[in-house]
């Protein structure tokens, strides 16, 4: 078996000390950091995240192969190349103004992060400048993520999207949200580009938005 | 107003647990137990609880009450502080998630118990004032959120330092905001959360009261009662009806299929992985994922009347003629099925089959399942169910007592034997595994069946000796049948039944090991799976868009059996559906292969997976016996395939798929049961005690679990290999 094998079923299986002795004899024995991060860490966070999905797993196990893998990432990020730490993308992430829900958000966060992208966590009750801010101050973000998870704060994540929308910036990047009270036809109706209804499929979502898959 | 800050409560590790789904049989439970008992003495630290009640007015909402305008509210609001919020998104950033995931659910327990505890001083709080309580009111399902509002205000919340924004949410977030509803009627007091009126329905605190239902099968109808908070799936089985559930009632395999007459729930999200829209429409539904909580009326398929359990052939000259003599019974109980054959025992022939479902299943397809369901105090009616499965299959055989049966031998493996025996399975469970008994047993159907039947009590009953816990009776049986006592080379026996137990040796020295292989070869943990019953895929061949289907009994497809679904994987294989790693190609990927318009039936990734856990176990099981036997394939006269999935397998296509070396393809052979095979033998060979009992001695377990070659055989097997085998 392949040592970046070995990782990836140390990620799979939660074990983060394993991931960071792995992740260090692989790189004394001249792997590519690269490759360690994508094949042995992101790669493997997609099959954990499949398995949440088909309900093989539950939030417990996903949780624990996230944090393997980042203990792996710390690891491995003196030796990746400036900027490659994120070799998908770059998202910014935030629960909308009036809400200050956190978890969802958070889980949303980590395993949008564990597939590769690079996650600018705006926090809870962010205004709506603050997103339009946090998109400029990174030309290189690609996705915006909203949550709202209150029947009242529906209409703050309407607004902040459709305050995004007019934004000249608008083209460059990809709109989803999430949370409780949030449906499919209520992303559409206030112009998100996604919607997905737990972690795991956000993070399907940010990969086919982003055009990875 | 009234404030408390003092509460006396425990944080509940069950409750916690619970919350996050965190199973016993998960591999991380031990972790996560000792992560929370490590976080616990700070989360006290963390926790500063502080519960407001007053008194105020519902003006501007319209609320009603048992048919009443309710007028007055008790308002409650419960904060549990910032601190162990801050502490959660503190873990979140630092990479640690699951303490971040912990110390929420912490605080969540903290807070549902603060609730329940201070009912009694919001009961006192109303009594005190001449104020009953019609119950309670939650936003958003009952009443505004702006209520939070009126409540903040009404308890002075701000002098807590408690901050409410425009959407009417709290900060701290862990606070939460209660409505109780008063009422004229001194005598009645209901200040608890009403389950039966929440919407929450994946609730884990979810409870209810019970519900009568009307349960119909074959034409028959029963009325049962049943807690409103215990699946169907549970009812049924406290009822003595048990449905198939190989995930012993986890929502992952589809089969334990209802249909709702009358009262059909909301369909829970599982359901729509396994049904169409149309069928959820006509109210089928998961009976372990639905919740009845009003009178229903449900339909029960019997549709596995038809089961093929293989027992081998009948001897055709003998049915059905009056049946003089001697004769015994050999059975063969797996944890899927059982197969029972009346033995003459001058001649041998086998004069009647019986075959049926192991009712068991109901708990679980796998042995493990069974000894947890076992140990959670279904031991009772587990044996329960075994013995009255094998007493009508006796009563069947002997037309009621009418054919003389002097004597009776069971291969089982060992949780079968310990269920069937009535024996603790406390010790089955965990390490080391050691099993009350493995001895020969020798019992008298009067002691063993408590019947009336003066024939079934003189029946002498034997029961095969068995290895281990994992490696039982039936595989002693099967090295039996197969003369493994009496060979100079080695042969290997591997037994593809949900235990996946393998054999190695010779007359001289025997290893045996136990791969927990899992129910995939039978069909079990496979989202169109099935069992070996009448219009299951046994067989296919895909042409490009193409799929030719073969069904058992040539009817129309109802799922895939076990060998359907090698099969399936060898073709979809071949035509590079999916690649070396098992991974399905896009658009496959997603909505799987479909392999039947009629019956929908389709082939997922996740069974891909499942059968590539499963061939890598077998496979790493024999190449790690063969080392530790210290032989090569070469010197392998015979490889036997045992178990009801042998007998039709295309031994080509499993040897491509991986399950088996493609080293001694011609060296394997497909046995059938040989569990009941050796059952046979031992009623017709006054040799049996001895010669099974010389196995189990020059036999020896190899725990493959604690193997370092196997785990690593276990990796390298887990893709598929070199397309070279795939012609």
């Amino acid at each position: 078996m392949s040592k970046i094998q070995r990782i990836a079923d140390a990620v799979e299986m939660g074990t983060a000390k394993q991931v960071a002795v792995l992740v260090m004899k692989a790189l004394n024995e001249g792997c590519d950091p690269t490759e360690i991060l994508n094949r042995g860490m992101v790669d493997a966070m997609g099959v954990v995240g499949e398995k949440y999905r088909s309900n093989e797993i539950f939030v417990p196990e996903m949780l624990a192969a996230a944090r393997a893998m980042k203990k792996g990432v710390e690891i491995l990020r003196p030796y990746l190349a400036t900027g490659k730490s994120a070799s998908a993308g770059k998202m910014i992430l935030g629960t909308v103004a009036g809400d200050l829900h956190d978890i969802g958000k958070n889980l949303v966060g980590m395993m949008i992060e564990s597939v590769g992208f690079e996650v600018i966590d705006l926090g809870i009750d962010v205004p709506i400048e603050k997103f339009i801010k946090a998109v400029e101050a990174n030309p290189d973000a690609i996705l915006v993520g909203c949550s709202a998870l209150l029947t009242t704060t529906k209409r703050s994540l309407r607004e902040t999207v459709v305050a995004l929308n007019s934004q000249p910036f608008r083209s460059r990047i990809k709109i989803m949200v999430g949370g409780a009270p949030i449906t499919q036809a209520f992303a559409d109706e206030i112009g998100a580009d996604g919607y997905s209804e737990n972690a795991a499929e956000a993070a399907e979502l940010a990969k086919r938005l982003a055009g990875l898959v | 107003m009234r404030k408390r800050t003092e509460f006396d409560i425990e944080i509940s590790v069950g409750h916690v647990c619970a919350f996050l789904d965190v199973k016993r049989e998960s591999p991380i439970y031990q972790e996560v137990l000792e992560e929370l008992t490590e976080m616990l003495p700070t989360a006290y630290e963390k926790i500063k609880p502080v519960a407001l009640l007053a008194f105020g007015d519902l003006e501007g909402y319209k609320i009603e009450a048992d048919g009443r305008l309710v007028k007055e509210a008790l308002y409650g609001i419960l904060s549990i502080g910032r601190e162990i919020g801050e502490w959660s998104t503190r873990f979140f950033a630092e990479g640690d998630y699951l303490k971040g995931m912990l110390a929420d659910a912490i605080a969540d327990d903290y807070l549902f118990q603060m609730d329940v505890a201070l009912q009694k001083h919001v009961v006192e709080m109303c009594r005190e004032k001449g104020r009953g309580i019609a119950g309670r009111a939650e936003a958003p399902q009952d009443i505004p959120m702006s209520i939070q509002k009126k409540a903040y205000d009404a308890t002075e919340a701000r002098k807590e330092g408690i901050e409410i924004r425009e959407s009417y949410m709290y900060d701290p977030v862990k606070t939460i905001c209660q409505v109780y509803l008063l009422d004229d009627n001194i005598k009645k007091y209901h200040p608890e959360h009403d389950c039966g009126k929440c919407n929450n329905l994946a609730c884990k605190q979810r409870k209810l009261s019970t519900v009568w239902m009307v349960v119909e099968t074959g034409g028959r109808k029963r009325s049962i009662q049943a807690r409103k908070s215990d699946s169907l799936l549970k009812t049924l089985q406290e009822n003595d009806i048990f449905l198939p559930a190989v995930c012993a009632g986890k929502g992952n395999c589809g089969k334990c299929r209802v249909r709702f007459l009358e009262g059909a729930l909301e369909p829970s999200k599982e359901n729509e992985k396994y049904f169409t829209e149309e069928e959820l429409d006509q109210g089928w539904r998961l009976a372990c994922k639905a919740y009845p909580d009003q009178e229903c009326r449900i339909l029960l398929e019997d549709g596995e009347e038809g089961f093929l359990v293989l027992a081998d052939e009948r001897t055709e000259e003998t049915k059905g003629q009056n049946l003089k003599g001697e004769y015994g019974i050999a059975v063969d109980i797996g944890t899927t099925t059982i197969a029972m054959q009346l033995v003459e025992l001058s001649g041998g022939t086998v004069a009647d089959v019986y075959t049926t479902i192991n009712r068991q299943r109901s708990y679980g397809a796998d042995v493990i399942s069974r000894i947890e369901a076992a140990n959670s105090g279904k031991g009772e009616k587990l044996q329960r169910i075994i013995l009255s499965d094998l007493k009508k299959g006796i009563l069947t055989l002997t037309k009621n007592g009418s054919v003389k049966v002097s004597r009776m031998v069971i291969s089982a493996n060992t949780t079968m034997v310990h269920l069937l025996m009535g024996y603790s399975c406390e010790a089955l469970g965990i390490s080391p595994f050691t099993a009350v008994n493995l001895e020969t047993i020798h019992i008298s159907g009067g002691e063993l069946f408590e019947t009336e039947w003066k024939e079934i009590q003189e029946i002498e009953v034997t029961l095969c000796p068995g290895i281990s816990t994992y490696v039982g009776g039936d595989i002693i049986a099967g090295l039996f049948s197969l003369e493994f006592g009496k060979r100079e080379k080695v042969s290997i026996l591997i037994d593809l039944g949900t235990n996946g137990e393998m054999a190695i040796g010779n007359r001289e020295r025997i290893l045996v090991a136990s791969t927990a292989a899992g129910p995939a070869f039978e069909g079990g943990n496979i989202i169109c799976g099935t069992g070996s019953i009448p219009g299951a895929v046994c067989g296919l061949t895909i042409e490009g868009e193409k799929v030719y289907l073969e069904t058992i009994g040539g009817v129309k497809p109802v799922g895939i059996c076990g060998t359907g679904v090698v099969e399936t994987v060898y073709e979809l294989l071949k035509e590079e559906v999916l690649d070396e790693t098992g991974r399905m190609a896009q658009p496959w990927f997603k909505e799987g292969f479909l392999l039947s318009q009629e019956g929908e039936i389709r082939f997922y990734q996740k069974d891909v997976r499942e059968i590539q856990l499963a061939k890598s176990a077998v496979c790493a099981g024999v190449e790690t016996l063969l080392l530790k036997y210290g032989v090569s394939y070469e010197e392998i006269e015979h490889i036997y395939i045992a178990g009801g999935f042998g007998c039709q397998m295309d031994i080509h296509k499993a040897v491509g798929i991986g399950l088996f070396p493609a080293e001694c393809e011609e060296k394997i052979e497909a046995v059938g049961n040989t569990s009941l095979r050796g059952a046979v033998r031992y009623l017709l060979n006054p040799q049996g005690k001895e010669e099974t009992e010389r196995l189990v001695k020059i036999a020896e377990e190899v725990r493959l679990s604690d193997c370092r070659e196997f785990q690593e055989l276990y990796m390298e097997h887990m893709c598929f290999g070199d397309d070279s085998t795939l012609n």
